[in-house]
């Protein structure tokens, strides 16, 4: 497999997932300098979905470390399966085992509670580690991330210095809750994702919602994109358009006036103050989608 | 080749001298990715952003510096480019680019208008350009999808988007020295405190975790105990949910230190749980007490704004109040420039105060060359306090608030 610029735009116009030159060039970057590709953007634009689509595009599989604050080395690398070990001494109990052979056995990779990032390590197959939201994950998880980041190696100290066969293509998110650290995101190739202009947005409707008719599907993107330009909350997020197209789908809405406009919101709003500032506006809004 | 090499390196030395902090490792990636990603105009830039700018907030300086380096939609007259196109190896005769050039679809010539294509930069020597070749394929894929984009990003502002734009106007917003404040930069100021008010409650609240003494942690616990067959054989800890500060912040709210000292006074009241107890305060010539009420400053007693500032009484007045105010636990942030109006200081009574508290922090929101000019008495108090810090914008206010607390 040949990475080029051309084989990841074609691999994700054929895995369907609609973007710039921008996200191509950088993911292109990713697998060819076998760097880690830090994500960043407003929630629900589709960062996760790059994980997945560049699964899609390499033929191999995702494996996914959802971070959270709290996350420790013991529950994204690896632990013993103590439960097990000690049911195994118990049964071994009666044959008067030396230690030495006994260990041997505790201590196999049988016992070895894989997480993902040792599992990412171990696999034959290059695959995709989708690190999520490691903004939510506090310092000292990415301090040792970063360890993981450059060597791709892990010392269990009963198996010895476990290497990656095949380095994965790293990809983290982050909703910017915190900043991240300097060394981190020097170490990553950076893309931000941002909210989609118009034209890009109707694409993405057109191609996921298809039962929505083109006309609707430009009305919707242009009456999105007006939101964003509003102050809100929580602007809305290329996921929440695709929701309300299917939701005007479902309600079998054929021309988007300001009653439907209104009744509709709360699929796109998610704030209250946002829904009773855009209700105000929701005249003009509809008006201007024309 | 080299000569390429010398040109990223003069555009990496342009964006340093803009702010934008890059490394070598960085530079080398760069190098690296621009030799990787095939040399149209678009993919290079790209290629570049990914590697070189860390913060979208940089976004905007990039694109500038980069359009002024190398060059908008006009054929450039640099030498760096024609080695690129010589690098980039031949893919036509350079008659044949021509010809490419000008007979190509409309759609290609919205593109090379725009600057997409490298075509408009065909050096006059007639070397080769890719993009005479690339044309016919990349034509034939999808020139309808072309066309279309091409003509809506052109109505579309480029580059910043919606989101970016924002984050970078936060970011500068952070930046601006409190002496040039006015009422518009308090705004801008104030918009950006939503953010900066998060920050520093999860800066206070993580140092809160880890500790060798204090409340059992018990799901740290737990989780240890595991690794010893469920006994409790390794105590984790976390430090009290509320650090046993008692926070008495005392803001100067006269000429142009008021802007800083509401910032101040709102970033601190956002963060009331990480603290065991905050009182906040204000004063020009005498104290009186402060609330924040539904976005506003209110003053208990109301005080004359444009009285002639007079901190030694402010002083006195703490002093005598210092039995229900102040204790062992207190640590005292002073927002002010120390500008006294050739009144008595009282720097020993300041000194009497910072016995008793645990600690007595100055923050000067002014200038600091400025510090001891005219009737600044900011020489004596420095002495008499724990720490006299330097806080010229938002983003300094808010990081030295989270370090003295």
């Amino acid at each position: 497999m040949d990475i080029t610029a051309e084989f990841v735009a074609e691999g994700l116009r054929r895995a369907r997932y609609i973007t710039n030159e921008r996200v191509e060039t950088a993911i292109f970057l990713a697998l060819a300098l076998d760097k880690p590709l830090l994500i960043e953007g407003p929630a629900g634009s589709g960062k996760t979905e790059v994980a997945k689509v560049l699964a899609e595009i390499l033929h191999t599989e995702l494996i996914r470390l959802q971070c959270y604050e709290g996350l420790d080395e013991a529950r994204a690398l690896y632990e013993w399966n103590y439960q097990k070990q000690l049911l195994r001494l118990q049964a071994d109990e009666h044959q008067g085992l030396r230690w030495e052979e006994l260990s041997e056995h505790l201590f196999s990779r049988e016992y070895l509670l894989e997480r993902p990032l040792l599992k990412a390590i171990s696999t034959p197959r290059k695959a995709v580690l989708l690190i999520d939201e490691i903004d939510k994950a506090d310092e000292e998880f990415e301090a040792f991330l970063l360890e993981l980041l450059s060597d791709f190696q892990v010392s269990v100290p009963e198996l010895g210095t476990l290497r990656a066969i095949e380095r994965p293509a790293v990809v983290l998110t982050s909703n910017r809750a915190r900043e991240l650290s300097e060394a981190l995101r020097r170490r990553c190739l950076h893309l931000f994702i941002d909210f989609p202009g118009i034209e890009q947005e109707r694409r993405i409707i057109e191609l996921k919602v298809p039962e929505l008719d083109a006309r609707m599907a430009a009305e919707a993107a242009r009456l999105v994109n007006a939101l964003r330009k509003l102050d809100l909350k929580k602007p809305p997020s290329i996921a929440e358009t695709l929701d309300w197209a299917r939701a005007l789908v479902r309600l079998g809405i054929k021309e988007l006036d300001t009653p439907t406009l209104r009744a509709t919101l709360g699929v796109l709003l998610k704030h209250e103050d946002d829904r009773t500032r855009v209700e105000t506006k929701a005249a003009s809004l509809a008006g201007r989608a024309r | 080749m080299s000569t390429m090499r010398d040109a990223l390196l003069g555009f990496i030395a342009e964006l340093r001298a803009a702010a934008v902090r890059i490394s070598v490792a960085e530079s080398m990636d760069a190098m690296r990715a621009v030799a990787a990603a095939g040399l149209t105009r678009t993919r290079m830039r790209e290629a570049l952003a990914a590697t070189l700018i860390k913060d979208e907030a940089d976004r905007v300086v990039f694109d500038e510096v980069y359009s002024r380096y190398f060059g908008g939609a006009r054929p450039a007259r640099g030498a760096p480019h024609r080695s690129k196109q010589a690098r980039a190896g031949v893919h036509g005769a350079g008659g044949a680019d021509d010809a490419g050039a000008s007979s190509a679809p409309p759609a290609r010539q919205n593109d090379a208008a725009r600057g997409v294509d490298p075509a408009p930069r065909q050096p006059k020597g007639g070397a080769s350009a890719p993009s005479g070749a690339e044309a016919p394929p990349e034509a034939a894929r999808e020139p309808a999808a072309s066309a279309a984009d091409s003509l809506v990003d052109e109505a579309e502002p480029r580059p910043a988007g919606l989101e970016a734009g924002h984050s970078t106007r936060m970011r500068a917003a952070e930046r601006v020295p409190f002496s040039q404040y006015s009422d518009l930069e308090y705004e801008a100021a104030h918009q950006a405190l939503a953010a900066l008010k998060r920050r520093f409650r999860v800066r206070l609240s993580r140092r809160l975790r880890l500790a060798k003494v204090g409340r059992i942690d018990f799901r740290r616990t737990i989780r240890a105990a595991i690794q010893h067959g469920g006994a409790f054989a390794d105590l984790r800890f976390r430090s009290r949910r509320q650090r046993h500060i008692d926070l008495v912040v005392l803001a100067d709210v006269s000429g142009s230190v008021r802007y800083a000292a509401s910032l101040m006074l709102e970033l601190v009241a956002g963060a009331r749980e990480c603290f065991h107890k905050v009182r906040s305060f204000v004063y020009v010539d005498r104290m009186a007490d402060a609330d924040f009420e539904r976005g506003h400053l209110v003053m208990a007693p109301p005080l004359d704004l444009y009285a002639k500032s007079d901190f030694g009484r402010v002083l006195s007045q703490l002093w005598e109040r210092r039995s229900t105010l102040l204790n062992r636990a207190t640590v005292l942030v002073i927002l002010g420039d120390g500008r006294n109006n050739r009144r008595p200081s009282r720097a020993d009574l300041l000194r009497d105060i910072g016995r008793i508290c645990r600690a007595v922090i100055w923050l000067n929101p002014e200038d600091s060359a400025r510090w001891g000019t005219g009737d600044s008495a900011i020489a004596q108090y420095g002495r008499a306090v724990d720490a006299l810090l330097s806080c010229q914008n938002l983003h300094e206010l808010e990081h030295n608030l989270s370090r003295v607390t």
